[in-house]
């Protein structure tokens, strides 16, 4: 149960405890089904856990609500003792019944709490007899001791498949991509990237399945998931099972890039990628690249002056605190962009054991100069250990984390800016840090806190 | 029998309730005869409350009936309020004793404990709570080990004055030891180590556990035979309302013990200390006030809630009763009427004709509305999110909902309903009010969608006391001016629900009649 992690030359113990949580658990797939439009996710189980998931995901996390299905929203079983002595299954039963006569959507979606599956009710069963009714209804086995949301997410998108698109026989657009990437909801500013990420897919020549958010058309886009060329995974790791699972099933191949990216260095040098794995025309890609190229550019000669010549000093040493995908682009942008100093590069999501050697070497990579070491640590006590036990050098850094970073970015005199989830002192409508146009907002997020907060 | 008499028989009996002898406490609808869901008008509740008291002590044998719907929207958990008050002492801890999915309540309940700890002018810092993180083998296997190492964690890193420790669903399922764990540490480390029970599903109502949390607190804390008495000390069982308790009792002689939300150890210790007892909602106060009475002989204020005139009034003549300070107090509520006067003639004028509803906890909502009433705003409906028939101490003087029905009139659209939004819409189409009032998160988004805004009382004290009535006629016209925002919103969305259920004049029809679900 005890482990240690190597910090420096120092190791730090490291046990099942956690502090400071950052991310939800299984269940918080509620979310991912919340982000797809019209769909309606069921809970089954105890009446508190899908406010938890609410008021952490999307609430306490920029503020993003709820939306049609999210929220206060939701149907749920709310079990009682009742429900744990003579198990649900037709209080479950009841409820969907009830939902589908007072919830108008278009694909409903249950998943499981701890209840449910510790006293062995057989969610399937009561399930099935609906799906074969024709109902748009799907189960995911999410109880909370089974893992993180984004375990739960893969539990959820793969019911979808499985249960709701099914098989598929027909042809395959050439054109069509299916787009899995930062975990909706957990990630404070899915809304914005996933639109700007299609936005610039869709410059290139791509049609897009963004599957989630208000780009995507709900269940009917989703049931064209096995008609799509190719699936793209734009993460480090979130979205390999479920690509493996249409790789097999619909026999799509699938482009694996890690690196979500941030401003026209790393979007180029995407979009230049994905373009030759999907066998694009050279010159419709260059002519978008150029385009959106000359217009990034404007506007950074102009952001130039203030970063050349501001008097008041500016942070040099960042760290960085967070999910995988966003540590990891943020950290490309900060260091090959801005020319930032590396001190310290914490993952906190909890990724597959098999894969974190894989993601360790992308940060061995960072710049053709830059080399870093990147802890994995789930528990916040030891986030803040580790930063504290940081080098920052001569002045004080600025800090990439979530809302637990506030009290060690103070006693540190440095900046947070929250990049992650709880960023419960950020509010967040569509604000993106993707791709050419989002990198200007961090730009602007990250120089407005360090400079509001000189005199 | 006398009604005095009458008073005294049931307080003796519902006094043997209160067990603090085990770890575990009553559940509401054991102790209360708690009810989530009902519909009909203030009055009727009311007396069927006070039925209900007369025929079973308001326990198991109730005459109040509860409807329950086949419809159910996410509620809210014991262990949440656990969170909420547990979580939130300073120099503690909380151990969640659970998978990780229940540690999804720490950015919230830290947030809210962050900007808590602002405006009581205390140091700003992170929460504490840790979890157990459970995971699927622990349990098949159980997962008490992973509680002996937070534990040993948890008072390693923070060298807390006190562990709390919470159930979850999981770990009562799986029957983890929970109180031989807990005595082990306590014995070991030589600090308080609290077992509290507030699995989710053990209560159908989440106010459970606030008891559960003062329970533990009063076994373990609690100094059991004080060696002095604080006679000027008054305890006000809150939750991180703003520091306005001070200069009311201050003006008596008085000094404010808070608890159990930004307390220390330390101060919750002294509860048996003090003078008397008050609270700003008898469903957060009722477990705790009554038993620091029945234990430590510390007087609960037998009064009603200190909103609007009349209950203010009275409140504080009792508490000048009980500490002997009668002449200040007069001297204070004539001074105070006068202060407030002008302000409030000029908010009476400017919300004549205003609509209002609230919907927050039950207790809380029987004060608001008698506020709303004091500035002449029309209260036609409320929504409740549970109904006690009685408080612990089942004194008379403390039955809210009778004080509000006398002293304001009915509510003639009033409904138990535990955050249900499909109910809400139904009830919000016909009553159209301008603004409503809320505490708890989850039914503001859709009276937004439907044009109204709602005034959020983050700051719970802010309706407390004759300046409360002012603070909140400022509170609803800040609110109002909302109104454009909401109303444009409302013409641009749709809600979740079918054209069959929206078309429904009742919103308690599932409940009435479960069999429509077949059609």
């Amino acid at each position: 149960m005890v482990t240690n992690i190597k910090i420096d030359s120092k190791e730090i113990k490291q046990t099942n405890s956690i502090n400071q949580v950052r991310f939800g658990c299984a269940l918080g797939a509620m979310y991912s089904v919340a982000a797809i439009p019209r769909a309606i996710p069921i809970a089954h189980c105890g009446p508190g856990c899908a406010d938890k998931q609410f008021m952490a995901l999307a609430f306490y996390n920029g503020f993003q609500g709820g939306g049609y299905s999210g929220g206060a929203v939701p149907p749920s079983v709310n079990a009682g003792e009742k429900e744990v002595v003579f198990g649900g299954n037709e209080r479950l039963e009841e409820l969907i019944k009830a939902s589908l006569k007072v919830m108008r959507g278009d694909l409903f979606v249950v998943l499981t709490g701890c209840i449910g599956e510790l006293v062995g009710d057989d969610v399937g069963s009561v399930v099935s007899p609906f799906q074969q009714r024709g109902v748009p209804i799907v189960y995911a086995e999410t109880g909370g001791f089974k893992g993180n949301n984004f375990a739960g997410h893969e539990l959820v998108t793969r019911a979808i498949i499985d249960q709701f698109v099914k098989d598929y026989e027909g042809k395959k657009d050439e054109l069509l991509v299916n787009v899995w990437s930062l975990l909706p909801f957990q990630n404070t500013f899915w809304r914005g990237d996933l639109a700007e990420l299609k936005r610039i897919l869709e410059g290139i020549g791509l049609k897009v399945n963004i599957l989630f958010g208000f780009g995507c058309k709900g269940a009917e886009e989703w049931k064209t998931i096995p008609k799509a060329k190719f699936n793209l995974v734009l993460s480090p790791w979130l979205g390999l099972e479920t690509a493996k699972h249409l790789a097999e099933k619909y026999n799509q191949p699938f482009f694996h890039y890690p690196i979500v990216p941030i401003g026209a260095k790393e979007t180029s040098k995407f979009l230049r990628a994905i373009a030759d794995f999907a066998g694009l025309g050279k010159e419709r890609v260059d002519e978008f690249i150029r385009k959106e190229e000359r217009e990034y550019y404007y506007y950074l000669e102009h952001f130039a002056d203030f970063y050349a010549e501001y008097w008041w000093g500016l942070p040099a040493k960042y760290a960085i605190v967070g999910d995988s995908a966003y540590v990891l682009a943020v950290s490309k942008f900060l260091v090959n962009q801005l020319g930032l100093i590396p001190a310290r590069h914490i993952i906190t999501d909890n990724p597959p054991e098999q894969l974190r050697e894989f993601i360790a070497n992308e940060f061995r990579i960072l710049a053709n100069d830059v080399s870093v070491e990147v802890n994995f640590v789930e528990d916040g006590y030891l986030v803040r250990k580790i930063l504290e036990n940081s080098d920052f050098g001569h002045k004080p850094p600025i800090i990439f984390g979530t809302t637990w970073e506030r009290d060690v970015a103070k006693r540190l005199g440095g900046y947070v800016v929250e990049i992650g989830f709880p960023a419960s002192y950020e509010v967040v409508i569509n604000r993106t840090y993707l791709g050419y146009r989002g990198a200007f907002a961090l730009l602007e997020r990250i120089y407005t806190s360090a400079i509001s907060a000189s005199a | 029998m006398s009604s005095i008499e009458n008073r005294k028989m049931t307080t003796e009996t519902i006094k043997q309730k209160i067990n603090l002898r085990v770890a575990d406490c009553e559940t509401r609808e054991q102790r209360l005869g708690t009810i989530i869901g009902w519909t009909g008008k203030a009055s009727e509740l009311s007396e069927l409350s006070n039925k209900a008291r007369c025929g079973g002590g308001g326990r198991r044998e109730c005459a109040l009936c509860e409807i329950k719907s086949p419809f159910t929207q996410g509620s809210v958990c014991s262990e949440q309020m656990v969170e909420c008050q547990a979580g939130n002492v300073r120099n503690a801890v909380l151990v969640q004793h659970s998978p990780i999915g229940c540690a999804a309540g720490q950015p919230m309940y830290n947030s809210i404990y962050r900007n808590g700890l602002a405006i009581r002018g205390l140091p700003v810092e992170n929460l504490l709570i840790t979890c157990t993180n459970l995971n699927e083998s622990d349990m098949i296997f159980g997962a008490i080990y992973k509680l002996h190492q937070t534990i040993q964690d948890v008072y390693e890193r923070y060298k807390p004055e006190a562990i709390f420790i919470s159930t979850s669903c999981a770990t009562a399922i799986i029957a983890d030891d929970i109180e031989g764990a807990a005595a082990e540490a306590q014995e070991k480390f030589g600090i308080p180590v609290i077992p509290l029970y507030c699995e989710g599903f053990r209560s159908k109502h989440w106010s459970t556990g606030f008891d559960a949390t003062q329970h533990g607190i009063l076994r373990q804390i609690v100094r059991k035979n004080p060696a002095k008495k604080q006679h000027d000390l008054i305890n006000v069982i809150n939750l991180w309302g703003s520091d306005v308790f001070t200069p009311i009792l201050a003006e008596l002689g008085l000094r404010v013990n808070y608890v159990v939300d930004l307390a220390t150890v330390e101060q919750l210790a002294q509860l048996s200390e003090a003078a008397a007892t008050v609270g700003f909602c008898y469903t957060l106060s009722t477990y705790m006030a009554a038993a620091l009475e029945q234990e430590f002989g510390v007087p609960e204020i037998k009064a009603p809630q200190p909103y609007g005139f009349v209950g203010t009034d009275a409140w504080l003549r009792e508490i000048g009763r009980v500490t002997q300070r009668e002449n200040k107090v007069e001297a204070y509520i004539k001074r105070e009427r006068e202060a407030i006067a002008p302000r409030l003639k000029e908010l009476r004028e400017r919300l004549k004709g205003v609509k209002g509803y609230v919907a927050t906890g039950s207790a809380y909502s029987h004060g608001l509305i008698s506020v709303l009433r004091e500035l002449g705003i029309l209260v036609n409906g409320s929504l409740v999110f549970h109904h006690d028939p009685v408080y612990d101490s089942g004194d008379e003087r403390e039955d809210s909902l009778k004080h509000l029905v006398e002293n304001y009139g009915d509510v003639p659209s009033f409904h138990v309903s535990n955050r249900q939004p499909h109910q809400f819409y139904g009830l919000l189409k016909k009553i159209k009010p301008d603004f409503i009032l809320i505490r708890h998160n989850g039914l503001a988004p859709l009276a937004s969608r439907l044009g109204i805004p709602a005034a959020p009382l983050g700051d719970e004290h802010i309706a407390i006391g004759y300046r409360g009535i002012v603070n909140l006629g400022e509170v609803v016209l800040d609110v109002l001016a909302h109104k454009k925002f909401h109303e444009d919103l409302s013409e641009h969305v749709t809600l979740p629900y079918t054209n069959w259920w929206l078309e429904q004049d009742d919103p308690y029809i599932l409940a009435k009649h479960p069999e429509l679900i077949e059609q």
